[in-house]
């Protein structure tokens, strides 16, 4: 069960080009929100947009497109989307939100609404949550010196960032690409995630990463009812471009392997942390 | 001869007070003392030495009912003694939200006063909570009303129950344009309820008026004619929001308050001679308990001019509206008057309000130890907090609460009455005492005893 409950998994990408140009992969979260904004299935959502600096994420409450596609694209730092989300019941005065988060943003959503304690109000107003596969995150710190120190770019000039065929790649504008392998990042990722035992944003609505589609396609993972309601009004509407999902090596076998391995290896710190110091070992947060 | 009756506690308001009255053999009162003996908050000497940022979120505490007037008149007070000029958008926000409160806080009460009245034409008592018509929508309608004035107060303020978004030099932020658009949205529909709903309570409140009894205990008991009526004065800062400090021309004067220890106005102590073992809930206090009211009560006695003044609704309809009509069921009525003004306050606030707006000041001075106060006109009545502060730190802090003001004017008002409709009276206030008790006094052994701490 690494990859959670799902009722349908399917390699898709926009049919919107202009989403596409920006997007990280197959422009899934934007366009699915960009569906949902205009269907009034949500009235806005949270969503990492820009900020002063270069690539750090601001959460913003993107309530038409033009807000949605200034926040395309994965910017592998942190970006606190939960902190916007009782603020969009109130001053923002949305009746239904969509969010987007990482898989340990998506367990913040559930426990909000399962738990609302000081979240007034705000479960029955979250529309869809769309999860993105994490395998780690790192601090704004910690980007900025990749990019700057190991990747020899400057920020401003970053056009793309990618993680994937087991390296970290920044694009720039003139067209050179910096490469470095994913083990040198691993001193910059940012330690609470070495607890996390969710790869895939089990508790989305939809989920939605690169891994297991080709370039430039997505792989997404229809999970709830209202995920399924929505993703399916979207395809009908004509805007996803969808095939079935490779079985094999590349397909969602990767998925999976990527997934165990994520637990696997957090499982060890888990485990290592119920022991750590002397008899007063931490507490595993998923028991 | 007369007898000494108890009623304690006193129900269907918020918080715990007690009614100690002197009746005479026709059980008529001669003398009626209404005290609050909730434990006290301790707000004011919380407040000291914290920051001027802090303490109207603390003082907001005080209640559930009205944190907004609170926080409001708290933070006002603040930017009164630092001599902060606060943009005129983050002015209508707080304006929203005053009207919001005062939205929510008289439909709650209608809810607490219902069961004391009949149904017109009948002789059947309204329960709030029946399942049937016409009852059953009448509370359907004074839920909406609630639940719109509480989710306008959570857009605006941020919670719809101590709100986060007020603070000294404006508000944190202002709201979108969706969120005003529904702000307007709600107001508008809540309009047509209150209108409909204003017009049956005011139905429910004259046709008690016109009844010549009441059922309490298994028992009639005549309604008198003036039943509720004093000849105190009214005090009232504005019709709506409130006056500070800051104004040009304010519209209260603390040189005209005074405060007098409980001990030299409640009575002394009484041996209670007359009992009701039917009076609900659960019977009055049994025959030969003591009851000591100068030393039991839990509140200063402020006056105004040297008189206790009534506060609330009808003294701001008297001040602002001549409105002329005396009594319990007067002031009931007042009430009922002021649901559709909240909603055409909330509505033109939102014409004015511009989105996009400064809603912080530029400046924030951090304040020399003067005094500054703000009169909020809470749903209960004027809400003076008084404050000093000096280098961002408050180094007093006074709160002077509707309910408190109204004790005295109250217990006045009980005489004439017969005793069993006392609590109707002391209902028709709106009574809101677990802000109005703001003092503790002991004496070394620690027992209670008059001796003043508010200073």
């Amino acid at each position: 069960m690494v990859l959670g409950n799902y009722k349908t998994c399917v390699a898709a990408r926009s049919t919107d080009k202009e989403i596409l140009k920006g997007a990280q992969d197959g422009g899934i979260v934007t366009q699915l929100f960009a569906y949902a904004l205009e269907e009034g299935i949500i009235d806005g959502a949270i969503v990492a947009g820009p900020s002063d600096e270069p690539w750090k994420p601001e959460p913003i409450v993107a309530t038409t497109k033009a807000e949605l596609l200034a926040a395309r694209g994965t910017k592998y730092n942190l970006s606190p989307n939960m902190s916007l989300l009782k603020e969009a019941t109130r001053s923002y005065g949305l009746d239904r939100i969509g969010i987007v988060g990482t898989p340990c943003q998506m367990q913040a959503v559930r426990k909000a609404q399962l738990y609302p304690i000081g979240m007034r109000d705000v479960p029955d107003k979250v529309a869809l949550a769309i999860g993105i596969f994490c395998m780690e995150n790192f601090p704004y710190q910690s980007i900025e010196a990749l990019v700057e120190d190991h990747c020899n770019v400057k920020m401003e000039s970053v056009t793309k960032m990618d993680i994937g065929k087991g390296k970290f790649w920044a694009y720039t504008e003139r067209g050179a690409v910096a490469q470095i392998p994913l083990k040198v990042t691993h001193k910059y990722e940012q330690p609470g995630c070495h607890v996390c035992l969710d790869y895939v944003s089990n508790l989305a609505d939809v989920s939605t990463g690169s891994v297991g589609t080709p370039d430039g396609w997505s792989t997404v993972f229809v999970r709830t009812k209202i995920g399924d309601d929505v993703w399916s009004k979207a395809s009908a509407a004509g805007c996803f471009e969808t095939k079935e999902i490779e079985s094999g090596k590349t397909g969602l076998e990767l998925v999976t392997k990527l997934a165990t391995d994520k637990i696997t290896k957090n499982q060890k710190t888990l485990e290592g942390r119920a022991t750590f110091g002397v008899g007063k070992g931490l507490r595993n947060p998923y028991l | 001869m007369s007898k000494v009756v108890e009623i304690s506690p006193t129900t269907r308001h918020e918080g715990h007070s007690k009614l100690v009255l002197k009746v005479n053999d026709e059980g008529i009162v001669e003398r009626g003392d209404w005290l609050s003996i909730t434990p006290v908050r301790g707000v004011e000497k919380l407040a000291i030495g914290k920051t001027m940022h802090q303490v109207p979120k603390i003082a907001s505490r005080v209640c559930g009912i009205c944190p907004i007037a609170h926080t409001l008149a708290a933070t006002e007070a603040m930017e009164a003694s630092i001599g902060c000029e606060v943009p005129e958008d983050a002015m209508l926000l707080r304006y929203i939200l005053q009207c919001a409160n005062r939205l929510h806080s008289h439909a709650l009460h209608n809810i607490l006063s219902l069961p004391d009245m009949y149904l017109p034409g009948t002789d059947t008592k309204i329960n709030p909570f029946s399942p049937e018509e016409p009852v059953r929508s009448v509370g359907l309608r004074i839920q909406r009303l609630r639940e719109i004035a509480q989710t306008i107060g959570e857009i605006v303020g941020g919670e719809a129950i101590h709100p986060s978004n007020p603070r000294v030099g404006g508000m944190y932020t202002n709201i979108s344009p969706l969120a005003k658009q529904k702000v307007y949205d709600l107001a508008k529909e809540g309009r047509v309820l209150a209108h409909e709903h204003s017009e049956f309570m005011i139905a429910v409140f004259r046709n008690f008026q016109k009844r010549d009894w009441a059922e309490v205990a298994g028992r009639q008991i005549p309604i008198p004619g003036d039943l509720g009526y004093h000849n105190q004065g009214y005090m009232a800062a504005a019709p709506i929001y409130g006056s500070s400090s800051m104004d040009e021309n304010p519209t209260w004067f603390p040189e005209r308050w005074t405060e007098v220890r409980p001990w030299d106005w409640y009575m002394g102590e009484e041996e209670i001679t007359l009992e009701d073992k039917d009076y609900p809930v659960g019977g009055t206090t049994p025959a030969g308990e003591k009851t000591w009211p100068q030393m039991q009560a839990c509140t200063g006695v402020p006056l105004y001019d040297g008189q206790p003044v009534e506060v609330g609704p009808r003294a701001r309809l008297v001040q602002f509206r001549n409105y002329d009509e005396k009594g319990a069921m007067g002031l009931q009525i007042a009430r009922q008057m002021e649901y559709e003004g909240c909603l055409y306050g909330i509505m033109e606030a939102c014409d004015a309000l511009d989105c996009s707006g400064k809603v912080l000041a530029d400046e924030i001075p951090q304040g020399d130890g003067s005094l500054g106060w703000a009169a909020n006109e809470a749903p209960r009545g004027c809400d003076v907090h008084l404050a000093k502060v000096k280098d961002g730190k408050v180094r007093w802090f006074s709160m002077l609460v509707p309910t408190t003001w109204n004790f005295p004017t109250c217990s006045r008002a009980l005489t004439g009455a017969p005793w069993e409709l006392a609590e109707v009276i002391v209902r028709a206030y709106d009574p809101c005492v677990s802000c109005a008790t703001h003092m503790l006094v002991v004496d070394e052994d620690k027992r209670i005893v008059a001796q003043k701490l508010l200073e």
